[in-house]
Parts: structure tokens; C-alpha cells; sequence
């Protein structure tokens, strides 16, 4: 048996523990919000936290992350109430087909926990996963505003 | 958590039992008349879901069976605010399903169709879904007047309610539901007048938004269904190719193995979870025969189409005399240009679920038409349609791939085979890239003729190759020898020529699958045409706005389309110094989808990369029924665009694609996207499709651009072949 903690909550599983963490959540543990896009690391669809850091979990074996505490986008709305940056996500209305938004908002959540008050510059070089759809600049006005929610800047 | 979906009760299922009495009021509403199926629907109409679009339930809330898919170009919302508008309810009151297959959904093309694809979807269906909500509005003020003893002609509404203002009555449409399902629908209805419009005409939010920021939307690869096992496929990498032998007693020991099977062209592992029966199929020995096609390539191809441009073919559009007037001409040019083939990559691969019980079947799958996912089902499991219940989750992206069945043609296969148990297949992304339906190459020939005062008295076109709707829809042509799907985009043009002809030569890019890809033929040529414009303008020396717009005397709309974009860009001919890098500005005009969208992109060479620094985007549309949703569309049709025209390409060697993964096929990653600014302008002229026009003028823009900064005329794609200094 392998503990996993994701979103806080230990859950036991019966796993090789070289199972990408991807396959580990949304399969056996039914966290289907964290996408599947291209398996090799590259698109960002399945990035989650660890640690509070984001990690591509397609590509990250459950074994690099058992004794650490993973977050997924079912995880980051609090009593109720959704996290600032998935605000900015639905105002904004800057879903299209919606498939990268997860990591989309997950990679956002990091970037402004490191750095409240990302400059337009900063945001366009640490948003890097892929959107099919081209929302790239809605992506970006929606770090800035959840930014603002979060009271990072004026 | 996880969802388990219901597999007891379909939505059709569902509607029966709320027409039954369950406190749900569901609209029949008849389709027009003259129509095969509204004469079928009069037949059956015992039964309570006949071309049913809107239920309500006792508590207000409105359930709307949408008939097109949600892939983010905004059908979820569009569609329903135009029954909103007319129903009067609010937006937050809709829940938007997915209807059901069946020929009371085919309301497109005079009730013929139903599928989610060529920016169809508000245009196709406006005047339906306008009369669906005014219907329903209608019968729920006719149940108040019965209640209240008062004539109809007295009451009105406000969203959700009706008003009988001289006894200060008011009901919601929840309680009057009941009764309004037992009246007969009105043969006619007011539609209103567009000045009064809440919702049409502005930015109405997406209702699907909230669900995509909290993950909680469910894809197709989401779906869970209990008791559920996952399939990995290989299919044979040379097209046409099929499974020799392998050996399934390698891997059936592996963990969670359940079964190997031979599905169409591959084989599948089916396993507990989705990592085990990938990493069983890795492990499986395959032996492929890999048929005829194995010495195909994509260079050879292009030889071969490069080789016919100067055939004739079939002549689908001639003015004038193009030969002589060409011969004549005091300088002619001509110019070749090709484009490659190109892959969907939608970012959700494709992905499959399906149940097969003996006498029924429910198939999960994100498709582009229901009907086809019914249909393919009917003829692999033997059961009736009737039987056969499709679900349709959100699209993860589709942009054309999701017509095609192949994939859900390979989880009812396995279904079928271990009937009671549901299936998942799912593609890895090497799979989807290099099995998919591609945009065909495509080669072609302009020549053009100017008279001895620069006048432009010929243009003559030829191209070469083979469009989907030929290979895939042959009965949809017009004329079944001319394939639109090679030509469009370079038909029916604005530009006044008095010499000009247009020629198809048909040359099969058999044995590679051909598909229909985000604006089709419009992204090739669009390109071309654009591309050609601009070379006739610099042949000329003239300024290539002002040569379009000396072309368009008899076009105002798309001069209007045009003028838009210059003046917002404050275009500028030649190049200039920002932050002390030469900028040079490239224009381009395209109708595709009814609609016509003028671009105007901003360029300059960062260490060797085309920097794409602003689009500025005029469209008429007619009339934008959510510019919010427009503007989304033109932003995502030049992202797909651009992506494309950068380094978007799939080549063929030995019969195989070589490209597996984003690594090999690069899509457009955010720091590439330019800044996009769109102007809509709402001319009244009839309503244009959205999801694709804004695709085929943005390449063309880019590589204007890039001749007057580099000199370079770009007359293949993609750009990345391409050195710039």
C-alpha cells in the first residue's frame, strides 16, 4: 500500500509505485479535474502542486511524491469558496473548450503564491502550458485581476 | 470527487418521465412543415420528446436540450440566450444539456442535419431557436389566462414570469408549466422586435465557465462509469495497414490486465486503469502487414501535385477570356504556392467510453454530430437506433478531428466484445497525432495580367490536390466532379477582374486521411490568395490596402471590413523602428462562413524569429449575437492560425507520419501569442458563422508582413523551414 495525500486527505492505494501521478489521480482515486494531454511533460493539461510547487504529474512517478502533499484543482477552493484565481477564471469568462484550464489555474495559484504582483512580463514568462484554443491573453488579464482579488496589487 | 454517471436513466429516458407528469413541462414543438421528419414527428407525437429543446422544471428552472456541442466556441451560451430571449428567462435559470441523436434534433439545412461544425451552429439555428422560445413563451401566457380567467392578449412577462398587469396577477413559469404542457403549441408566434433584445447583442457570460475553473467539467476522458475497465491502442503506424499477429500471452500476466483484442487497423489492451494497459500494449508483440501504402511519402506527393499545376482539370469558374487577356497583358506574373498537411491536436486526445448490454448500448463520446456516433454504434453492435442512447460530454477542442469515428468505432468494438462491461479507450498523443484526419496539401498556380496602366486584367488559378468533403461527403457537393473543399476561399471572390478562371485538378493524396480542419479549404487558400494580392500590389508599387480597395468598387461591405482594420491599426506601408527593430505591417482580407474578417498583423525578426507583436481584426458577422463570444473566436481563430502558419506540420515517409508529439509538432505556446484587438461591425446583412473566419487571414497578414521586412515571399508553410535575419 502507497499513502498519498492530495488535497490534504490521505488516501491508501494499491499501486507500482512508477505509475505517473497523473494516472494515480484521476484513475484510481477519481481526481479527473487534472488532464491528460500529451504524456510527456510538455503541454502543461496535468499540472498539480506538490509541495506547493508545480509539477507536470504525467510525467512525475508516484514514488517522487508519497511522502509529499499534492494539490489538484479540486483542492484549492476553501469552504465554499473558490480561490481568488478561479474567480478571476470565471469572470473573466476565459474558458474556451476548457481542457488546460486546470493547469492553467494551478501554474497561476503558483506563480502568484511566489510573487503576488506578477509585472506583464513576468506573467507571460512563468504561464507557459499550452491552450489549444489560443486563450493565452485572457490568461494573462486573469492572473492580473486574481492578483488584484488577492490583494496583491491596487 | 469522482461522478459516477447514471447509466439507469438516459436524458431521453429522463424527458419521457417529465412529460409523463414528474414536474417537468416539456415543450413539442413542431418542426416546419413540408419536412419528412415533421410528418414523422406528427406520427409519433404520443411520444413527449419530439422535438423537445426546453423543459421546465416546478421550481422555474429551465432545461434546454442544446442540439451542437460545446468545444470553446461558445455554443453552450450563444444557443440558449437565444431561446432566453425570446422564452424571457435569465441565463442563470438554463441548465444546458446535450440532446439526444434523432431526427427530431436535425434542424439544419431545412431538417436535414445536425452536426456541430463549419461556424453553423447560431446561424443554422436562429430562426428555430427564436421560434422554440417564443413557442414556449407563448403556451406558458396561454396556461396564465386560462388560470386567471383573463384574455391572453392581456398578459406579458418578465424573465420567468407572467403578468396580467390589470389584476396585478403574476405567476412563475414553474407553476404555470403544468398546465402550458397540455395546451396546444401556437401555429405562429410573434417573434420580437430586435430593438427590444436583452440578451442578443451583448456580452451574455459563458455558462459553462465555472465549471472549467473548478475542474469539475466533464470531458469524455472523465467519464467514469462503475465497473468500468480502460483500453490502450496501437494502430498500425503505415495508413491502410493492418494487425498480422501478436502475442497476447507476453503481457496477459502484466497487473490488471484483463484482455488483448484486434480492434479496426490496431490492436487494444484492455486493463483495470488506464497505465496498466499502456504499459501492457508497450510490452505486446505486434506484427503489422503493412499493406500497399508503406513507400507513400508526403514530398513525393507534393512533387506529383507540383507537377499537374499546369493541367487544366475542370474549369469551376470562368469570367472573361483569362488565356488571351493573359497573353495580352503588358506584364504578367505568376506564382506557385504549397501548404502541408496538418494535424487537429486537439489538447483532450481522442478518447472513447462505451457499454454494450445486450439490448441496449450508451456510448460516451465527444463528437461533432450525435448522429454519427449513433450511426457508427447501429453498425457495429446490430442494434437498433432506438437502443442506442449517446452521451456527449464537453469537448476538449475538436476544430473538425471529432467528426470522424474512428475512435469511437474502436471502444464499441471492444464494448461489443465484453458486452456489460463499459470501456474507456483512450489515445495517447502519439496516436492522435499520427492517426488523425489531416488538412490535405495542397499546391496551386496564380497568374495574373496587368494592362499597360497597371491595371489588373486576369487572374487565372489552378490547384491541385484533394478535399475532404469529396473523399469523406461526396453527396454534400454541388457538383460532384468540383470539390469546395479544395476551392472555396478562392471561389466567388470580390476582387473585380474582368479576365479571371478558376481550375481544379484533382490529384488523391490516397492512402492519407483527410479531414476537415478549423475554416477547411479557407486556411489554404486564404493564405494563397491573400499572399497573391499582395504580390500584384508590390508588383505594381502600389500601397496593398489601396490596391484591394481600387479592387472592391463594387464590394462596399468588404471595403467597410477593410477600412475598419486600417484605420484601427493606423496602418502603415513599409517598415519602421520600434524599440530599434525594423516592424513591418501585412494586410490581409478573407470571406469564409458568411462572414468577412480584414487583418492587419505587426512583424518583426527577434534573433532569427518572426515576432508577431499585434493583430488588429475587423469582422462583419451581420450581426454579433454575443460580441463577447466573437471576439473569444477571433483571438482562438488567429491563435490557430498563427500556430499553423509558425511550425505546424505533419510529413509522411515510408507511409507513416514523423511526427509523434508537441516536441515534433509544435503548437502555439503562449509568449507567441500577439497582442489581438477585434472591432466588430454589426452591418444587418444575414448572420455569418464565428468559429473559424478568424482563421484564414491571419498567415497571409504575417507573411506580408514579412516580405516588406525581409524581402522574402513566403509562398509555402510552415514559417519554421524558413531562415530570417
Amino acid at each position: 500500500m502507497t499513502t498519498l495525500t492530495i488535497n490534504g486527505k490521505q488516501h491508501e492505494v494499491e499501486l507500482d509505485e512508477s505509475m505517473p501521478l497523473l494516472w494515480a489521480i484521476r484513475d484510481l482515486l477519481g481526481y479527473t479535474g487534472t488532464k491528460f494531454g500529451c504524456g510527456i511533460g510538455f503541454c502543461g493539461a496535468c499540472t498539480v502542486h506538490v509541495d506547493g510547487k508545480v509539477m507536470r504529474s504525467c510525467v512525475t512517478p508516484v514514488s517522487a511524491v508519497k511522502d509529499k502533499s499534492v494539490t489538484t484543482i479540486e483542492g484549492i477552493a476553501h469552504d465554499g469558496k473558490l480561490h481568488p484565481v478561479q474567480e478571476a477564471w470565471a469572470r473573466g469568462d476565459v474558458p474556451q473548450c476548457g481542457y488546460c484550464q486546470s493547469g492553467q489555474i494551478m501554474a497561476a495559484v503558483a506563480l502568484l503564491q511566489e510573487n503576488p504582483n506578477p509585472s506583464d512580463d513576468e506573467i507571460r514568462e512563468k504561464m507557459v502550458n499550452y491552450c489549444r484554443c489560443g486563450t493565452y491573453l485572457q490568461i494573462f488579464a486573469a492572473v492580473k485581476e486574481a492578483a488584484k482579488l488577492q490583494g496583491g496589487s491596487a | 470527487m469522482s461522478r459516477i454517471v447514471n447509466v439507469s436513466m438516459s436524458r431521453r429516458q429522463f424527458l419521457g418521465l417529465g412529460a409523463a407528469g414528474a414536474g417537468v413541462f416539456v415543450l413539442g414543438m413542431s418542426l416546419p412543415l413540408g419536412n419528412k421528419f415533421a410528418r414523422a414527428a406528427v406520427n409519433n407525437s404520443g411520444d413527449g420528446t419530439l422535438n423537445a429543446f426546453i423543459a421546465i422544471r416546478e421550481d422555474g428552472g429551465v432545461i434546454f436540450q442544446n442540439t451542437f456541442i460545446e468545444m470553446g466556441q461558445g455554443t453552450y451560451t450563444s444557443i440558449p440566450a437565444i431561446v432566453a430571449e425570446e422564452l424571457d428567462i435569465t441565463m442563470d435559470v438554463i441548465t444546458v444539456e446535450q440532446a439526444p441523436h434523432g431526427p427530431e434534433y436535425k434542424i439544419m439545412f431545412n431538417n436535414t442535419a445536425r452536426f456541430t461544425g463549419g461556424s453553423n451552429s447560431v446561424r443554422s439555428s436562429y430562426d428555430t431557436m427564436r421560434k422554440a422560445g417564443a413557442t414556449a413563451r407563448q403556451m406558458l401566457i396561454e396556461a396564465a389566462a386560462k388560470e386567471w380567467n383573463v384574455p391572453a392578449g392581456e398578459c406579458t412577462t418578465e424573465p420567468g414570469y407572467v403578468l396580467h398587469n390589470a389584476s396585478g396577477k403574476k405567476a412563475g413559469y414553474g407553476d404555470l408549466a403544468p398546465l402550458a404542457a397540455t395546451l396546444q403549441a401556437p401555429a405562429e408566434v410573434k417573434l420580437k422586435d430586435p430593438a427590444d433584445f436583452r440578451l442578443l447583442g451583448k456580452p451574455v457570460g459563458r455558462t459553462d465557465s465555472l465549471a472549467k475553473a473548478t475542474g469539475t467539467a466533464e470531458f469524455g476522458i472523465d467519464v467514469q462509469v462503475d465497473g468500468m475497465l480502460h483500453a490502450a491502442v496501437k494502430q498500425c503506424p503505415v495508413f491502410g495497414g493492418k494487425v498480422k499477429s501478436f502475442d497476447a500471452s507476453k503481457v496477459m500476466d502484466m497487473p490488471g490486465v484483463v484482455a488483448v483484442e484486434e480492434i479496426p487497423d490496431g490492436v487494444a489492451v484492455i486493463a483495470d486503469h488506464y497505465w496498466n494497459a499502456k504499459q501492457a500494449l508497450e510490452k505486446l508483440p505486434v506484427e503489422f502487414d503493412n499493406g500497399s501504402n508503406a513507400s507513400f511519402s508526403s514530398a513525393a506527393y507534393l512533387e506529383k501535385l507540383q507537377s499537374r499545376l499546369d493541367d487544366t482539370g475542370i474549369t469551376a469558374e470562368a469570367e472573361g477570356d483569362v488565356i488571351t487577356a493573359l497573353a495580352n497583358a503588358a506584364k504578367t506574373i505568376s506564382a506557385d504556392y504549397h501548404v502541408p498537411f496538418l494535424a487537429h491536436a486537439t489538447l483532450e486526445p481522442m478518447n472513447c467510453t462505451a457499454l454494450v448490454e445486450t439490448d441496449r448500448c450508451t456510448v460516451w463520446a465527444p463528437n461533432q454530430g450525435a448522429d454519427f456516433v449513433a450511426g457508427v454504434t447501429k453498425d457495429i453492435t446490430g442494434l437498433p437506433l432506438e437502443a442506442i442512447d449517446v452521451q456527449t460530454p464537453f469537448l476538449g477542442g475538436g476544430f473538425g478531428r471529432r467528426f470522424i469515428m474512428d475512435y469511437t468505432a474502436q471502444a464499441v468494438t471492444l464494448a461489443n466484445k465484453h458486452k456489460g462491461t463499459p470501456i474507456k479507450v483512450i489515445w495517447t498523443r502519439e496516436e492522435d497525432t499520427q492517426h488523425d484526419f489531416y488538412r490535405p496539401m495542397t499546391a496551386a498556380r496564380h497568374r495574373a495580367g496587368f494592362d499597360k496602366k497597371g491595371n489588373l486584367v486576369a487572374h487565372h488559378i489552378t490547384n491541385v490536390g484533394e478535399g475532404p468533403m469529396g473523399r469523406l461527403n461526396p453527396g454534400f457537393l454541388e457538383n460532384p466532379k468540383i470539390d469546395s473543399t479544395v476551392l472555396e476561399g478562392v471561389e466567388k471572390q470580390p476582387y473585380a477582374v474582368p479576365n479571371k478562371r478558376l481550375d481544379y485538378v484533382h490529384e488523391t493524396v490516397a492512402p492519407v486521411p483527410i479531414g476537415y480542419w478549423r475554416s477547411v479549404a479557407h486556411s489554404v487558400n486564404g493564405f494563397i490568395k491573400e499572399s497573391f494580392m499582395d504580390e500584384l500590389a508590390h508588383a505594381v508599387n502600389a500601397d496593398p490596402v489601396e490596391f484591394r480597395r481600387g479592387l472592391l468598387t463594387d464590394a462596399p461591405r468588404y471595403k467597410k471590413v477593410l477600412d475598419t482594420v486600417v484605420k484601427m491599426a493606423n496602418w502603415k506601408t513599409g517598415t519602421r523602428k520600434v524599440d530599434g527593430n525594423d516592424r513591418a505591417m501585412g494586410v490581409a482580407l478573407h470571406e469564409s462562413f458568411g462572414t468577412l474578417v480584414a487583418q492587419i498583423a505587426d512583424v518583426s525578426i527577434e534573433d532569427g524569429e518572426v515576432t508577431v507583436h499585434d493583430v488588429w481584426c475587423s469582422v462583419d458577422c451581420g450581426f454579433a449575437i454575443n460580441p463577447a463570444i466573437v471576439t473569444m473566436q477571433m483571438e482562438s481563430g488567429i491563435a490557430y492560425g498563427l500556430s499553423a502558419a509558425l511550425a505546424e506540420e505533419i510529413s509522411m515517409k515510408d507511409g507513416k507520419v514523423d511526427q509523434a508529439n508537441f516536441n515534433s509538432y509544435p503548437i502555439l505556446p503562449p509568449q507567441k501569442m500577439p497582442q489581438v484587438h477585434v472591432q466588430i461591425i454589426n452591418s444587418g446583412e444575414a448572420l455569418g458563422g464565428i468559429g473559424e473566419p478568424g482563421t484564414p487571414p491571419i498567415a497571409p497578414a504575417v507573411c506580408n508582413a514579412l516580405f516588406t521586412l525581409t524581402g522574402q515571399r513566403i509562398r509555402s508553410l510552415p514559417l519554421s523551414r524558413y531562415t530570417f535575419t
